[in-house]
């Protein structure tokens, strides 16, 4: 058998035995391949990443620290200016303003996103069979939308003129929505992207959680049941510790997408409406790197996302990582 | 069924049914517009239901320039990444899961890394390689675009899910003692299922709505994918056929439904499998 | 079993994109040679179409062996993509730029010299100055004029019959027809359809009081935005739209298309390309017409914007073919068409007063020529300056003000 992860029992065992013991093993050739073996695994995802990667992303860095415009881009080649791109990036107020708008947009998405998505999963464990199917059809046909057909969707129905949430918020009587500006202040149009956005992210919290609920054996939720635990206690002691890899995994991939979000945004905001007081962190990089050519300072905001991605995520992924060594 | 439960069973029935409604509305809206005669779409008071539904918006979108060859594209595309990279990531989160090996940890911050980096960024540099290599324009460069960017969030993901099998489980299914590795692939996979199922819809969804990097990459409408071809809908500064935007809209998004249709079964394979086992 | 399956597809699936890749490889072999050229997507509109496959069709009766490739790009996007074919060194033969795109990419030495082919070009000796202006650098010739375009009133003639107006001879009398075109109408209609942001119309309102965005003073731009003058137009511009327009005030002009909002019968009249006309809505085709704005000074046409294309010839393309296909396509037949369908073709050699588009050309403004401009456009300075302005968030000195040095900033940066 090869070498599983060794848990707790054996992992004592392990560490007590010296390690000239452990050296004095021979090297025979079925050991060789037993330690061989995980390397041949991983061999191929990190080659592929390597190979298309590897320059590209040697080359974000390189330029973040050259001066890099259009002209240079044309040349292929850029003058070295050390710290200069990053200095001024820091120095900008816009970037700290939208650094703010961003934290709290990530949180609000992720928040909402996990937290609907966690509820319509444990929904669909207790609805009966026709409306599990239903609803999962209906999520499978969100998912299914396009990014870039759900903006256009969401811009018809909330649109100015005749948008069909206006007109429905107003025959409800909720108030006068008739020629309601949904995108007239920041708020507002950052509003109508985190519903965009939720929308568009629930069906896959759904499936993956629902996915991860099936390895909650059922005997243990009935037994708490039987011992008269209401169902947010089961939740929480039962269902809950064996989710959490899954949720850590959610909650740090939504962090990452939800922060590093650019489609919807320049989309649904459209172009002339975005400015400098509802840039978010994906759409600062694009326009003050990408639109105005300046390719060395927009690769500078792209290592600065990135760190500070990191440093958000970090927390969770130190939690799963130690979990995968405790199993 | 005791009165509480049947009780308790209709509240949760009526929940579902109104999350339904919620969720589904701009889709069924989409639709609806898609089958909508173009009065009916501009006029001020909606018209829920298309009491005189017609094809034209379909015919209009089929036969724009270039849509069966897009989606010839776009369907090569999606599967050759979806398949190399399930392939790939599975065996490496087996790996990362399953065995501990030094430079574990470096491997784990690099799945999680990639996928910290802003796409926006790479643009530039990643076609500057793909263009020494003639990689441009062509859906193999595309496919290899598109595999670095599945295979992070796939290898971590699936990571999740061995990892989430409860070890009895796991025990139980491997008393018939078979001693090889690929035995060990082959139990495992069962029980991993409903994870891989989940991770590969996930990727094809990701793929097939690409939209960035195809638009930059493909220059040649003839070897776009759909999802830029949806785009010359909109991207031009005159007139935009919201019918046939719609009706394009709704094409377009009937692979994944289909393709979700196909592994659904394996999803509740997965789920039975697990109960009975418990 | 799976394993098999699995197997069996990544054969079939590598083969299918071999196959394609092969193809590519195996036409690119097969082709003597060919040209790459991109064009806007609004060729791509039927009636456009013919044009661009007569100038094919004459450039590869001129090259035997040279097949033309177009592919059409979308406004959106195209200028990143051309970013990244230029750093991989894939840039196309030919390509179309908006006028106001031109200068950035000029002054980076984007563009071939094609100043010794000017003689070759069909009609240069009379292109349309603000045209030909945007193809010009530093005294050399980089791109070639293609079209232009302006704004026009299209409006209902039933309305104005019925209030018993005539067309406008003074931006007040055009004002004033707000109240009267409004009585009778549901809440959102309005008598003048503007977007809020639509900076092309509004600045017009500045260079009609004699105002300007911003000139250069010993070699560094200055804004003129916050001069005496250039706030007596924005106030005009802002009187103009309360008094006329019900649009959203931080929507641009073409979300939603002004024609979409005629053909719902909620516009009295809309400003735009005099080409709207096409779209105007089966019941309203017969009872549309149309008039050059005027200017708040009688008897004057109010500067329009000159929007327009210009083609050029990218470093790393074929200079040679690039040109002759530019000839091509410039060709007087080809501009008489481009006029046909609604545009202001790119000679005064072709052009016709009697075409309502090309009177309202009479008078135009244009951009300041730096090489930053299309910054200010892409950050929407002036856009966004129109929606405080209109909103009240700020008042127009202060909006103006803070827009002015922005653009200062941007221009000087």
């Amino acid at each position: 058998m090869t070498e599983p992860l060794p848990d707790r029992a054996a992992g004592a065992a392990e560490t007590t035995s010296p390690s000239w013991s452990r050296r004095r093993q021979p090297l025979t050739r079925a050991r060789a391949f037993r330690i061989s073996v995980p390397y041949l695994l991983i061999f191929p995802v990190v080659a592929a990443i390597a190979v298309i990667l590897g320059y590209p992303l040697y080359n974000l860095v390189k330029l973040s620290f050259e001066k890099y415009g259009l002209f240079e881009l044309i040349r292929h080649s850029g003058t070295w200016v050390g710290l200069d791109n990053y200095s001024s990036v820091l120095h900008d107020p816009v970037f700290w303003h939208t650094l703010l708008r961003t934290a709290v947009f990530t949180v609000v998405n992720v928040g909402l996103s996990i937290g609907i998505g966690t509820l319509l999963a444990l929904l669909l464990v207790r609805v009966s069979a026709w409306v599990r199917i239903l609803l999962t059809a209906g999520l499978v046909l969100v998912w299914s939308m396009p990014v870039v057909v759900a903006v256009q969707v969401w811009y018809w129905m909330t649109n100015f003129q005749n948008g069909v949430v206006n007109y429905a918020l107003t025959q409800l009587r909720i108030g006068d929505y008739e020629q309601h500006d949904w995108y007239a202040t920041t708020f507002s149009q950052l509003g109508m992207v985190t519903t965009l956005i939720v929308w568009g992210a629930v069906p896959f919290i759904v499936v993956t959680v629902y996915a991860g609920l099936a390895q909650v054996p059922s005997e243990l939720v009935e037994a708490a049941e039987v011992d008269g635990a209401r169902p947010w206690r089961v939740f929480l002691d039962v269902t809950f510790p064996i989710l959490k890899p899954i949720f850590l995994i959610l909650t740090s991939l939504s962090i990452i997408w939800d922060f590093g979000v650019f489609t919807q945004p320049y989309l649904l905001i459209e172009q002339s409406r975005i400015h400098a007081s509802n840039f978010l962190m994906a759409i600062y990089l694009f326009e003050e790197g990408y639109f105005k050519s300046d390719f060395g300072r927009g690769a500078a905001i792209s290592i600065l996302m990135l760190v500070m991605v990191a440093g958000m995520s970090v927390f969770y992924v130190r939690r799963m990582v130690r979990m995968g060594d405790v199993e | 069924m005791s009165r509480r439960r049947r009780r308790a069973r209709f509240v949760w029935n009526a929940v579902g049914i109104a999350a339904f409604v919620v969720m589904v509305f701009p889709v069924f809206w989409m639709i609806s517009t898609a089958f909508k005669p173009d009065d009916e779409i501009n006029r001020l008071k909606p018209t829920w239901i298309p009491f005189h539904p017609t094809l034209t918006h379909f015919r209009d979108a089929v036969n724009r320039p270039f849509f069966w060859v897009d989606v010839k594209n776009s369907l090569i595309i999606v599967v050759v990444t979806l398949v190399l990279s399930m392939t790939l990531a599975f065996l490496a989160a087996v790996a990362l899961a399953k065995f501990r090996f030094t430079g574990r940890k470096l491997f784990i911050v690099l799945m999680i890394g990639i996928q910290m980096l802003p796409p926006a960024g790479l643009i530039i540099p990643l076609y500057v390689v793909l263009a020494r290599y003639h990689q441009t324009n062509a859906l193999t460069g595309v496919i290899v675009t598109y595999m670095t960017f599945v295979l992070p969030f796939s290898v971590w993901t699936l990571r999740g899910f061995i990892i989430g099998i409860p070890r009895d489980l796991e025990e139980a299914a491997m008393v018939d003692g078979s001693s090889r590795l690929g035995a060990f692939v082959r139990i495992l996979l069962p029980l991993v299922a409903p994870g891989l199922v989940a991770t590969s819809v996930f990727a094809f969804i990701t793929t097939w709505n690409e939209y960035i990097f195809a638009n930059v990459l493909l220059t040649d409408q003839s070897k776009q994918t759909v999802t830029v071809w949806l785009s010359y809908f909109y991207g031009t500064s005159r007139h935009t056929d919201w019918g046939a935007l719609m009706a394009g809209s709704t094409l377009t998004a009937i692979p994944v439904v289909v393709f979700f249709l196909l592994v659904q079964r394996k999803i509740a394979f997965g789920l039975t499998a697990g109960a009975v086992k418990a | 079993m799976r394993a098999r399956i699995i197997v069996a597809a990544l054969l079939t699936a590598a083969v299918a994109a071999a196959a394609s890749t092969a193809a590519t490889a195996a036409s690119k072999a097969s082709a003597a040679k060919s040209i790459t050229v991109w064009l806007q997507t609004d060729a791509q509109a039927d009636n456009w179409k013919p044009i661009v496959a007569a100038a094919n069709a004459q450039f590869e009766a001129a090259h035997p062996g040279v097949t033309v490739n177009v592919q059409y790009q979308t406004w959106g996007a195209h200028l990143q993509k051309f970013d990244a074919t230029l750093a991989g060194g894939t840039a196309p033969d030919v390509i179309e730029m908006g006028n106001t795109e031109m200068t950035k990419y000029m002054a980076a030495g984007a563009f071939q010299d094609i100043s010794s082919s000017k003689s070759s070009l069909p009609n240069s000796d009379s292109w349309l100055q603000g045209l030909a202006l945007s193809g010009r650098y530093g005294g050399k010739l980089y791109g070639v004029p293609y079209y232009a375009g302006s704004r026009v009133v299209t409006y209902r003639t039933d309305l104005f019959k019925k209030a018993g107006l005539k067309v406008p001879t003074t931006l007040a009398q055009f004002q004033a027809f707000g109240a009267k075109l409004a009585k009778g109408q549901p809440k959102g209609f309005s008598p003048v359809y503007i977007a809020g942001t639509d900076w092309y119309f509004a600045m017009s309102f500045v260079f009609d009081y004699g105002g300007g965005i911003a000139t250069q003073v010993s070699g560094k731009w200055k804004s003129l935005l916050a001069s005496p003058k250039s706030v007596a137009g924005l106030t005009a511009y802002k009187t103009f739209f309360n008094a006329v327009s019900k649009a959203s005030k931080t929507t641009d002009e073409s979300h939603p298309n002004p024609y979409d909002v005629y053909a719902q019968g909620q516009a009295g009249s809309i400003i735009g390309p005099a080409w709207f006309s096409c779209c105007v809505g089966k019941q309203y085709t017969g009872v549309t017409g149309q008039f050059v704005v005027p200017s708040h000074t009688k008897g004057q046409v109010i500067p329009g914007f000159l929007g327009g294309s210009d083609l050029a010839v990218p470093l790393g393309g074929d200079k040679a073919l690039g040109v002759d296909w530019i000839a091509a396509y410039t060709s007087t037949q080809s501009e008489k068409a481009l006029q046909a369908i609604g545009n202001i073709p790119n000679s005064t050699a072709l052009t016709n007063a009697s075409k309502i588009n090309e009177r309202a050309a009479t008078r135009s403004w244009f951009v300041p020529t730096a090489k930053n401009w299309v910054n200010v456009e892409n950050g929407n300075i002036l856009r966004n300056m129109l929606a405080q302005i209109l909103t009240g968030k700020l008042s127009v000195r202060q909006a103006a003000a803070s827009a002015g040095d922005n653009i200062e900033s941007i221009l000087n940066g």
